[in-house]
């Protein structure tokens, strides 16, 4: 597997943990825990949107392995 | 009238009247905590037992006792609430049997009650070696209280100073495949997501036994048919797994490549995967 296929499989890993934090956040029946639920999915975004800027990168380097 | 008739008469109005006298006081008379509930308490069962079978007697003589007692234990409940002193005066004081690790002799002989008696009201308690206890006390209604020494005690996560995350009760939202709106409620769900769910665990509603909701909102369900394996829930264990999985990737990323910047650019975000690791694994594990 080339670096772009391995890096976009990552983003797509991130934003699965992000959905699934989000869906935690809104089914948790405790006010702290949903805190710490929306202040990670915050983190994962702000990870997910480095990744996306990176695969973008990738795919402008190497035309080949754009899809 | 048959004396057999008669008794049957009595039997449901002594019934009624100890059932609504106890309604009256309420757990208080049932847990019997003080002197003055004991001994009510049997006084009221024996006037009952007295006058149901006693046909000689009136059995209104039985009733009025029977109100007079019921009366006075609320009245000296009601009393004990104000009074601190009329409280320790009726329903007693504990009586202290080890102090700083120490048995005082004096208040055992005081309570009459011999060393035997004390170890194995300890051994009730799952105490066998009088030096483990810091603190012991003989409460009012006989029962004993002990406080272990420190280093006995058992181990809490606040010995380990570990983070715990607050859970609230779990809500019983299903019971005998009915579907209880007010738990429902208190859980913040709907019933709709109550049929999403059960869909995902592929069972129908009538037939499920019990079913309750825990402070994630996952639901566990027991079902009638003990054969069929339920899934236990997994998203949270499994989202660990995968934030693991994600923070390593991060990692052989920052190494395998070679342009400086996304190098920077994957440690920093390796390390903020691990911090949220850290932050979540209280959440995501139990």
């Amino acid at each position: 597997m080339t670096i772009a296929a391995s890096v976009k499989q990552c983003l797509a890993n991130m934003k699965g943990i992000e959905a699934q934090l989000s869906s935690l956040a809104l089914n948790s029946n405790d006010k702290g825990a949903q805190e710490v639920f929306h202040t990670t999915m915050e983190t994962i975004a702000s990870v997910k949107k480095d990744l996306q800027t990176r695969v973008l990168e990738l795919e402008r380097l190497e035309p080949q392995y754009k899809g | 009238m048959p004396s057999w008739f008669d008794i049957i008469i009595r039997s449901f109005v002594f019934l009624a009247l100890l059932f609504f006298m106890t309604k009256i006081l309420g757990k208080k008379q049932i847990s019997e905590l003080s002197f003055f509930e004991y001994v009510s308490g049997i006084t009221i069962g024996s006037i009952a037992g007295e006058a149901i079978t006693g046909l000689e007697k009136n059995i209104f003589q039985g009733m009025t006792a029977i109100i007079i007692f019921s009366l006075a234990t609320l009245f000296a409940d009601i009393l004990a609430l104000k009074s601190k002193s009329f409280r320790d005066f009726i329903e007693g004081r504990g009586t202290v049997f080890i102090k700083d690790g120490k048995v005082l002799e004096e208040n055992l002989k005081k309570e009459k009650y011999s060393i035997d008696e004390l170890s194995a009201l300890l051994r009730q308690k799952d105490i066998y070696r009088v030096a483990d206890v810091e603190f012991a006390v003989l409460e009012p209604r006989g029962t004993l209280s002990a406080l272990l020494k420190k280093e006995n005690r058992p181990l809490t996560p606040k010995d380990l100073q570990m983070k715990v995350p607050i859970e609230k009760e779990p809500q019983t939202v299903i019971m005998d495949g009915n579907i209880l709106d007010e738990a429902l409620r208190s859980a913040g769900k709907s019933r709709g997501w109550l049929e999403t769910e059960l869909e995902k665990l592929q069972l129908t509603l009538d037939n499920v036994f019990i079913g309750q909701v825990d402070s994630y909102g996952e639901l566990t369900v027991d079902i009638y048919d003990d054969k069929i394996q339920v899934p236990s829930p997994t998203q949270r264990p499994l989202l660990l797994a995968s934030l693991k999985k994600a923070q390593a990737d991060l990692e052989i990323f920052s190494l395998e490549t070679e342009d400086e910047a996304s190098k920077a650019m994957y440690m920093k975000n390796a390390k903020l995967l691990q911090e949220t690791i850290d932050k979540l694994t209280p959440y995501l594990t139990s």
